[in-house]
Formats: C-alpha cells, sequence, structure tokens
C-alpha cells in the first residue's frame, strides 16, 4: 500500500475542491493506503467543532470524523487557523494542529503527493 | 516520468499543459473539467483531448451536472474515485492539479 499526502488549500463552504480532497481521501484510506491531509489557507476553517449542518449547505465536520475514524491523518495549518478566530480547543478532535514543518515530512514520506488549490 | 494531470475547470490549460514533458501524460478531468469531455463549441470537442490518449473523467463529477456517463467524448474513460486511487498509484509517478 502507498501513502498519499494531500494539501488542501481551497474554503470548505461550496468548494468543489475541499470536496474532491475529502472524497479522495475517503477512496484511498478505504483501499488501504496511508492518507495525510494538509490543511492550509481557507480550508482550515473546516477543524471548527459543532458546525451546524444546515441542508444543501457544505460543512466539513462529520466528513472530517469519518476520515478520521478511518485512519487518515489530518492537521491544520496552526496559523492560518488562529489567524481566522478559531482557537485550538474549539477544534474537531483528533485533528492536529502543526506547522509547515508537519506537512513537508508527510510530503517527503509519502509515494505521492497532491496539492489543490492554493492562490 | 509518468505525470497525471487533474484538469478541475472548462478553460483551456493547453499552455500549461504544452510546457509539461513527461514520457507518459494522462489528463484525469474533475469537477468542471469534465465539460471538457461532455461539451462541443461551434461542433468540436475540446482540444484538451487531442493532447494525450489517456484521457480520464470523474463519474460523481459527470452525474452531479446532469449528464449521462454515455454523454463522454469515446476517447475518455470514465472512472469512479476509487479507480482514480489505483491511476495515481499504478498508472503515473507524479500528479499535479490544475
Amino acid at each position: 500500500m502507498g501513502k498519499l499526502t494531500i494539501g488542501c488549500y481551497p474554503g470548505l463552504v461550496g468548494n468543489m475542491g475541499y470536496d474532491f480532497a475529502l472524497k479522495l481521501a475517503d477512496a484511498a484510506a478505504t483501499k488501504g493506503h496511508k492518507v495525510s491531509i494538509w490543511f492550509s489557507g481557507n480550508a482550515t476553517g473546516s477543524v471548527k467543532a459543532n458546525q451546524k449542518h444546515l441542508k444543501d449547505y457544505s460543512t466539513g465536520e462529520k466528513h472530517i470524523k469519518a476520515l478520521l475514524e478511518k485512519g487518515v491523518e489530518i492537521c491544520t495549518c496552526e496559523a492560518c487557523t488562529v489567524a481566522r478566530g478559531i482557537k485550538k480547543d474549539e477544534g474537531i478532535p483528533g485533528v492536529q494542529w502543526n506547522a509547515m514543518h508537519w506537512y513537508l515530512a508527510k510530503i517527503h514520506a509519502a509515494d505521492r503527493v497532491l496539492l489543490i488549490g492554493g492562490e | 516520468m509518468k505525470l497525471a494531470v487533474f484538469v478541475s475547470d472548462f478553460k483551456l490549460a493547453t499552455d500549461t499543459l504544452d510546457r509539461l514533458k513527461a514520457e507518459k501524460l494522462g489528463i484525469i478531468l474533475v469537477q468542471n473539467g469534465v465539460y471538457h469531455a461532455t461539451t462541443k463549441e461551434n461542433g468540436k470537442a475540446s482540444s484538451l483531448l487531442d493532447k494525450t490518449p489517456n484521457l480520464y473523467a470523474l463519474s460523481d463529477d459527470v452525474q452531479i451536472r446532469g449528464m449521462k456517463d454515455a454523454d463522454v467524448d469515446k476517447r475518455v474513460k470514465v472512472v469512479k474515485y476509487g479507480d482514480v486511487v489505483d491511476l495515481i498509484f499504478n498508472d503515473f509517478d507524479k500528479i499535479a492539479w490544475l
């Protein structure tokens, strides 16, 4: 089995890139691959716990929790996250908070790397 | 290098693709990129489809836009997320996102 690292930069609300990243991670994990996701930029807004799941409105929490249960490693850029007013104790349990070196280490250890989005 | 490029938008990315050097190039159409495989302008299919014989379109993204897998150009193989994972690990060395 391989290691896939996904860098996810787009914001979650109504964003196709974010949606794709989570679905691809799920498919890879289901096949037994080791998957790591790095959230940066506006994607970090998705790690806040207690998101209200409105009908036909994109949220990330339940998908993130499902991925964590499958063994997918998810880490949010701490600087990006706190810059958006989200505190660590407000985050979804199990999501890691760290700096860019976490992402770089995962990139170096991965067999495949996919960077989605970014300005 | 065997390179797979995800094309996620319905605008021509040929200038970027032309600059990429790969012994094997794959194009995986996702999100609005699937329109390259389903839409003809003035009767002509997207020139993106002439770039390589290794063309794929994500079925979920075709169907969520109200189209059928049968609407996809015959040169393009319709794939599911699991197939994309297999392409990434088995058919290509590097992957990029446009």
